[in-house]
């Protein structure tokens, strides 16, 4: 068969081989030659995607907010996002009546503070079928780096995992390559929030006699993944024990709507510039 | 003319798949059509072009995608050489050759994805190929069918095999 192939076939066919070599000898070289190559082609195609994205937004728009029924849905849109800031504020309340119940007395506990975000625009989807993801229209030049937590109002959307100058894509809390420290509000045990094949979430190594239960809700630990501490992540929907096992499991819904984001924050740093350093990742003072 | 299209292709083909294709998903699954594109370059223009427009369109996928940076660009850019193989040994390519083809070559780029690239808790690979393998399988096949169908000059590549063997005399 070879044989049948011309010369740039064979040379295409070489260089195939080569870059596969090159790929499984050196990853991270690869990695960042490829990186250094995509900024510009990013940069260049982030502006076809912006614009088919703005179009795509403009339509939606037409199509939902004047044909179908107006002025309710602006309302009731409103009435969602008071609704999503009550949650937050809610939910950091309770975090702050539980933190300062069990730490008052032997520390200065620091109040709930709000991370410096950054809004950013929902272009558009993962280009594969593979990854939940979402390309956002704010990149390295605004300030956005991998790692960096994303969250609306409502709660955790994802990490960012891939910058280019002006989009970014994240990765979403419910897909399974992404993981959050996590902490159930009322009952404090901490474990990992991670996105189930079937596109939920769940959070595991549960101790096997925490007192969990449906309707719990699951905040960031603010220990790792570029999260501060007491954002809400969603609430438990079931909890599986299984014989046998040292931890048990449970099935989390996440409260951010992922299936209809349009705009979310990207937190650029987990601690308020008081003068201190900036902590991400989880680096502990 | 042709340079023309390829700058489309490369500029248009990302933002189509993020954006619109949304609208056109069946059960969460959306057709992947710069796999589509590099196994018809190859099929209709040569192995080469196929494969160097599966590698580049591999790449720009992979920008704008959660996974690691090079394996769209392996994987389209062998899906473009295969194209190009099969358009170079099959005498006589109808759609369903084409639908066949890419069925074949979906479902197996896919299991690529599903079985080594995606993370340690996938489900077993027999509901891996029920909810994403085969859809996602099905659903190329029949756009890329579909495509090749509505392509004026399908016959171009042939033409150009038989200018060869005018040439060389093969």
């Amino acid at each position: 068969m070879l044989r049948s192939l011309t010369g740039p076939t064979r040379l295409i066919l070489l260089l195939l081989a080569l870059l596969l070599s090159i790929i499984f000898l050196l990853p991270k070289q690869t990695r960042d030659v490829l990186q250094t190559v995509g900024h510009p082609a990013a940069y260049v195609i982030a502006l076809p995607l912006e614009a088919l994205a703005s179009v795509n937004r403009s339509v939606a728009e037409l199509w939902q907010e004047y044909v179908a029924l107006r002025q309710v849905r602006e309302d009731n849109r409103q009435l969602r996002r008071d609704l999503d800031v009550l949650r937050k504020q809610n939910s950091e309340l309770r975090e702050m009546a539980v933190a300062s119940q069990r730490l008052a007395a032997l520390l200065e506990f620091k109040a709930q503070f709000s991370p410096p975000t950054v809004a950013a625009q929902v272009i558009g989807r993962d280009a594969t079928n593979w990854y939940r993801s979402i390309i956002v229209n704010k990149g390295e030049r605004d300030g956005v780096r991998t790692e960096m937590g994303v969250m609306t109002p409502a709660g955790v959307v994802g990490r960012v995992v891939k910058t280019g100058p002006s989009t970014s894509v994240v990765l979403l809390v419910t897909d399974p390559n992404n993981a959050i420290t996590g902490i159930v509000q009322r009952s404090r045990d901490e474990g990992i929030v991670e996105g189930t094949p079937q596109g939920r979430a769940r959070i595991k190594y549960l101790p096997l006699l925490s007192s969990v239960k449906v309707g719990d809700t699951v905040v960031t630990s603010g220990l790792a993944g570029g999260f501060p501490r007491g954002v809400v992540i969603g609430a438990i929907q079931s909890i599986e024990k299984e014989e046998g096992e040292l931890f048990q499991t449970a099935e989390v819904l996440p409260e951010a709507e992922l299936s209809k984001l349009e705009e979310v924050l990207v937190i650029t740093a987990t601690r308020p510039s008081n003068g201190t350093e900036p902590m991400r990742n989880g680096a502990q003072r | 003319m042709r340079q023309g299209w390829y700058v489309a292709l490369m500029l248009g083909l990302i933002p189509i798949q993020t954006t619109v294709l949304d609208y056109v998903n069946i059960a969460g699954v959306r057709p992947d059509l710069c796999l589509i594109a590099a196994f018809l370059a190859g099929f209709l223009i040569g192995e080469a072009p196929g494969a160097l427009t599966g590698m580049t369109l591999g790449f720009l996928q992979d920008l704008f995608s959660a996974g690691q940076l090079w394996i769209n660009v392996l994987i389209k850019g062998i899906i473009g050489l295969l194209g190009g193989v099969f358009g170079r040994h099959l005498a006589n390519a109808t759609a369903v050759s084409v639908v066949s083809m890419l069925f074949i070559l979906s479902a197996l780029s896919s299991s690529v994805f599903g079985v080594w690239f995606h993370g340690g808790n996938r489900p077993d690979i027999l509901t891996l190929m029920q909810a994403s393998i085969i859809p996602q399988a099905l659903y190329d096949a029949a756009l890329g069918g579909l495509l090749y169908w509505l392509v004026p000059h399908r016959r171009g590549r042939r033409d150009e095999f038989v200018d060869e063997i005018t040439l060389f005399g093969r």
